[in-house]
């Protein structure tokens, strides 16, 4: 029958145009629908070939297949390119800027003077020291008098004290950690292992000196303590802190609270010896002051120097913060700008 | 101190070279801090003289001189016009590269060469000023360097000394310690004079009625003086020490202070009254006029000198004006004593008065030096100026100076370095020290200490002696034994500190460290504001400044100015904590320090963050800080109740954070007035936290409970309270309903008029969760009446049904 296959040629063009325009899935699958679906137009041929003359039968039935598997093909090429139009357009709808910030605040800057002192604390609680406190407010007797400073002696003049106001006239804002050791060993037998943390004050205001700052004092009492001893363990401290291959220089000095005392140097960091304005030309920085408990101060506790013998240490954390920083001025410390606080 | 290197040399002629001074000094406990050479620049700077001098045809402030260097003529164009022709001048030749930096070039000045400069002391730094060029002396042989011509050819060292060191406050006791270090040998001057005129007694009587301020007084007499100005060489050394040259009877008195350590006085005999000195301390208060013209309140126990009638100085500290030396003097008397270290340093300290004498007095002065002093001053006047010398010298005490003996073990120093000296080392030492040591073969040795070593009284500091002079660098490195360390009180407040400080880190807080005094002012004007009565308050008595005059009752104020300051820097978020010590009195323990964590939130909810537009933060992001804060420190359980005790916060604003009943801390909104007087604008929340309180004794750790096995039931209840209603108490009830409830919790809350004015809604989420079956219908409806029951008649909730 002529009037079949011409039929089937123009569902054949008819299909392959609405497969051609459809739009999307749907538009697809309406078309699949319409033309070779199981309720579609050259599927009713198909179906109707069975009920054709049978000299018709092969030819029709011949055409009908191979329009209808045009037609597939055509449908599944037209499918893959929809979808892939499809997952296109909905990518790059859904993509996100993965360079924007993330969510939730950003961490805030220890202050450069704590997080020293803090590393200062956790090296020596590391080489068995433990750490104890004592009042900032504190009596004359244990900030000088016990500490081997009689009431009449220069060496008061060392440091530039506040006084606060009492009754009895004999408070201070102690000039350093040091009274720590004396209400230590007032209070423990040895051995004693400590380092003394705390806030300072000394009546004094420059680029280098501040009248509230920070020390960490270190003492250590035994039967066979040695200079020799305070010499390692100040050399162990000082690589752990400042690295390796930095030789350290021990100059005699005077505590009144240790003897023999020494002034402990460090090369300097800044020009490695060479000599610089931060060395004043020396090619060293002084970094802490130490020494051997004098036994006056053991008489003040009720230890017997003759058994026993201790070394004491004791530094500036802001000096070694602005060292190991950089830093210049040492009220940057003080005014606590966001900004200075941001870079540590 | 400042010593020049030459003065050393003519004590002890070392073969050390300035630095190598330096290098020796520093190591063994005399810190040189700077050697520096006092020719620098001058190296193209002669001496001339002007040989013509005539003004400048194009420029009338000008010059023309024409100076020579003895074999060259100089054509110099010279601005200045205070000196003429045959002045001896200092001229700056081509090239020469002044201290100033200026460096000098041959140029032409309005049409005239100049081939060189005359200087002034400014540009060649010898002053800070100058009117003029300098003119230098008129025997100056023209043609030598000028460092030589000004005797600069030196090297001027600055010391350091110890308080203990009072010995080394002088060229003699710097070069005595040089000579300790290298071995090298000590040479005192000699001090000859003619002793011709009257025997001293006929001229003044001296007595000491207090010989324990006063153990030793020396004295010596000359008349016939003039009084003139000192030999440059002398006035160039005090200068270069930084004392100001007066006249030749001051000068010598000086100049013997810097060279052998020795304060002098010199009165003039003929204004003393009755021509006598009593040195006495007075009994009663009087007043007394210094010789810097200062009236002075003495006080009893400040030792005088006395003469017939009243006092004529203050001992050891400053002479008066009315026996002071003057122009007409003609008779002098030298003091030359010994006076008590803490004696004198009380009256100075109770003057206010500190003086070079004073200074070394309080340090220990040598008392056998006294009379080599006099003699050496009388000797150098002699040498000076004609003058009569009386015959002998008053010397009440000098029988008593002497030397202490110091037992010492040697192997005692062994023992406290850590290192071996051998006894031989150890005497080897005591020999350069110059200290006898007499060893009778106990083991204990018996060691002579001069009477200018102050500081040497016992074994150990013989010990010091010994280890400093071997060296430092001799000792060796070795590790104290190790013991198990304790963990104190203390370690666990660092570790509390150390947890807090990363947890507010990681919420985006950065640290701040303030001073620990603030400003009574500030105090003073905020008053009841902050919560805290100045008068209680712990005051230091002599404060640097007026921002330092109140030590903090809290760490509010601190705060409060970071971040006014942070916001005037144009930073608007400020999230800063700060770790420190509040203060205050209280009358059973006097005064109490406790440490606490105060931190301050204003700005934005989430700085940086682009997605919630600029939300600002408010009181529940810092409740948000603080009570997981307070977890994280294992300081649970606390509850967070209203609070009206602080005043700094904005009522309603404000809640105290309680634990076992007490409050361990508190935060809130800043009240409108205080953020004004801090020139804040917007909203600032504060926390501060009793540290050691709110984390002392870590709770038991947590108890393993069976997790459940069937599966929980929600239930939301949305209810209308009356906006005064506490939801945490409601929360809180609504948790003990029933053993089944788990956990209540808002979903949502809101105003408006939708379910009227002074009302809230407020949405519950609870959570049922039975450990060993799964509920029923029944139960679960159950459990919802007796909430929806208890938010009714408890709380006067209205369920909503939506």
């Amino acid at each position: 029958m002529p009037g079949t296959s011409e039929r089937i040629a123009r569902l054949l063009d008819e299909g392959m145009a609405a497969i051609a325009a459809a739009r999307g899935e749907s538009d697809l699958l309406d078309a699949k629908g319409r033309f070779f679906g199981k309720k579609g137009a050259v599927s009713a041929i198909l179906k109707g070939v069975a009920a054709l003359p049978a000299d018709e039968r092969r030819a029709v039935g011949e055409l009908a297949n191979r329009a209808r598997a045009g037609l597939e093909s055509a449908f599944d090429a037209r499918l893959a390119e929809i979808r892939e139009k499809e997952r296109l357009r909905s990518e790059g709808r859904e993509r996100i800027d993965v360079t924007l910030p993330g969510r939730g605040p950003m961490p805030g800057h220890r202050h450069p003077v704590s997080q020293t002192m803090s590393d200062i604390i956790s090296v020596f609680r590391r080489l068995g020291f433990s750490v104890h406190g004592g009042p900032d407010v504190e009596k004359d007797y244990y900030n000088f008098e016990a500490l081997n400073f009689p009431p009449e002696h220069p060496a008061r003049d060392m440091q530039d004290t506040f006084y606060v106001e009492s009754t009895a006239g004999d408070l201070v804002l102690r000039t350093h950690t040091s009274p720590i050791q004396i209400r230590t060993m007032e209070r423990m037998k040895p051995p004693v292992r400590i380092i003394a943390p705390g806030t300072v004050y000394r009546s004094d205001s420059d680029i280098t000196h501040s009248p509230m700052f920070h020390q960490v004092e270190g003492l250590a009492v035994d039967r066979d303590i040695t200079m020799a001893d305070l010499k390692g363990l100040l050399t162990e401290f000082c690589r752990m802190t400042f690295g390796p291959g930095k030789p350290l220089r021990f100059r005699p000095s005077y505590f009144p609270f240790t003897e023999p005392s020494a002034e402990v140097d460090i090369r300097c960091v800044i020009c490695g010896g060479s000599g610089c304005r931060v060395c004043k030309e020396s090619g060293w920085l002084e970094i802490l002051g130490a020494g051997m408990v004098d036994p006056a101060v053991f008489g003040f506790v009720g230890y017997d120097p003759e058994e026993y013998a201790g070394f004491a240490f004791g530094m500036g954390v802001e000096r070694i913060a602005m060292l190991r920083h950089g830093i210049s001025d040492i009220r940057l410390f003080f005014e606590n700008d966001i900004r200075f606080l941001s870079q540590f | 101190m400042k010593i020049p290197y030459s003065w050393l040399k003519e004590f002890v002629d070392t073969r050390l070279s300035p630095a190598q001074v330096q290098e020796a000094l520093t190591m063994a406990g005399v810190e040189v801090s700077s050697c520096r050479f006092l020719g620098e620049g001058l190296d193209s700077v002669v001496t001339a003289r002007i040989i013509e001098m005539r003004p400048h045809p194009d420029a009338d402030r000008l010059s023309l001189c024409k100076v020579t260097d003895g074999s060259t003529t100089f054509g110099i164009v010279c601005g200045a016009k205070n000196m003429k022709a045959g002045d001896a001048v200092a001229l700056a030749k081509i090239g020469a590269r002044l201290p100033n930096g200026v460096e000098i070039k041959k140029a032409k000045i309005r049409g005239q060469a100049s081939e060189g400069m005359l200087c002034s002391e400014q540009e060649l730094k010898l002053a800070e000023a100058s009117a003029g060029i300098m003119i230098l002396p008129e025997d100056t042989d023209p043609g030598k360097p000028l460092a030589d011509a000004l005797g600069l050819s030196d090297w001027l060292l600055e010391v350091e000394i110890t308080p203990n060191r009072g010995d080394c406050l002088s060229v003699l006791g710097v070069a005595r310690e040089i000579a300790s270090i290298t071995g090298e040998k000590v040479v005192l001057p000699g001090v000859p004079f003619p002793e011709e005129g009257e025997p001293i007694g006929d001229l003044v009587r001296i007595d000491v009625s207090d010989p324990d301020l006063c153990p030793r007084y020396t004295a010596r007499a000359i008349s016939g003086v003039t009084i003139a100005p000192s030999p440059d060489w002398m006035r160039r050394r005090l200068a270069l020490c930084g004392i100001r040259p007066i006249n030749n009877i001051v000068d010598v008195t000086n100049y013997l202070l810097l060279e052998v350590g020795q304060p002098m006085h010199a009165f003039d005999l003929d204004r003393l009254r009755g021509s006598r000195i009593d040195v006495r301390a007075p009994k009663e208060t009087l007043t007394f006029t210094t010789l810097d013209g200062a009236e002075r309140k003495i006080d009893p126990g400040m030792l005088l000198i006395r003469d017939a009638e009243g006092p004529v100085a203050v001992a050891g500290v400053m002479g008066g004006e009315n026996s002071e030396v003057v122009d007409g003097t003609t008779r002098v008397v030298f003091e030359s004593a010994h006076f008590s270290p803490p004696s004198i340093r009380r009256t100075a300290k109770r003057l206010g008065l500190s003086s070079e004498a004073s200074y070394r007095f309080e340090r220990g002065v040598d008392p056998a030096g006294t009379v080599y002093a006099a003699d050496r001053a009388v000797s150098l006047l002699s040498r000076f100026a004609p003058l009569s010398v009386a015959k002998g010298v008053i010397d009440v005490g000098g029988g008593n100076v002497k030397p202490r003996t110091v037992p010492f073990r040697p192997d005692r120093a062994t023992r406290i370095m850590g290192r071996v000296y051998a006894p031989e080392a150890c005497a080897e030492i005591f020999g350069r020290l110059g200290f006898p040591v007499s060893d009778d073969g106990t083991g204990t040795w018996n060691v002579t200490v001069p009477t200018n070593r102050f500081d040497i009284e016992r074994e150990i500091d013989l010990v010091e002696e010994v280890a400093r002079l071997s060296g430092y660098d001799s000792i060796p490195t070795t590790y104290p034994e190790s013991k198990a360390p304790e963990f104190s009180v203390d370690d666990r407040s660092v570790d509390v500190q150390e947890r807090a400080f990363d947890f507010l880190r990681g919420r985006g807080f950065s640290q701040a460290v303030n001073f620990s005094f603030v400003a009574g002012r500030t105090w003073e004007r905020l008053g009841a504001l902050l919560g805290f009565s100045p008068a209680d308050a712990v005051r230091v008595v002599n404060p640097i400044s007026d921002d330092t005059t109140l030590m903090r009752p809290h760490l509010l104020t601190g705060l409060l100015s970071n971040a006014a300051d942070n916001v005037r820097r144009f930073v608007d978020d400020v999230r800063l904590y700060e770790s420190g010590k509040a203060f205050g009195k209280s009358y059973a323990e006097g005064h109490f320090e406790e440490p606490r964590l105060g931190v301050i939130l204003c700005g934005k909810r989430l700085p940086g963050d682009w997605s919630g537009a600029d939300a600002p933060a408010d009181f529940f992001d810092m409740k948000g800080v603080v009570e997981p804060l307070l977890r994280h420190l294992c300081a649970s359980p606390v509850h967070v109740v209203p609070t009206r005790l602080r005043p700094f916060f904005e009522e309603g604003k404000a809640a105290d954070i309680l634990r076992d009943g007490e409050a361990v801390g508190w935060f809130g909104a800043i009240r409108r007035e205080l953020l004004d007087s801090f020139e804040l604008t917007g909203p600032v929340f504060y926390a501060e936290i009793r540290l050691a309180k709110a984390a002392a004794s870590p709770p038991p750790p947590g108890r393993y409970a069976p997790l459940p096995k069937f599966p929980p039931v929600f239930r939301d209840v949305a209810c209308v309270f009356p906006a005064g209603v506490p939801v945490g108490d409601v929360l809180a009830m609504v948790r003990v309903v029933s053993p089944e409830v788990e956990e209540a919790a808002v979903f949502d809350i809101f105003t408006g008029e939708k379910i009227g004015e002074g009302n809230k809604s407020v949405g519950i989420r609870v959570k049922l969760q039975p450990l060993d079956r799964t509920l029923t219908d029944a139960e679960v409806h159950s459990i919802h009446s007796k909430i929806v029951n208890l938010l009714e008649n408890r709380f006067g909730g209205k369920i909503r049904t939506s």
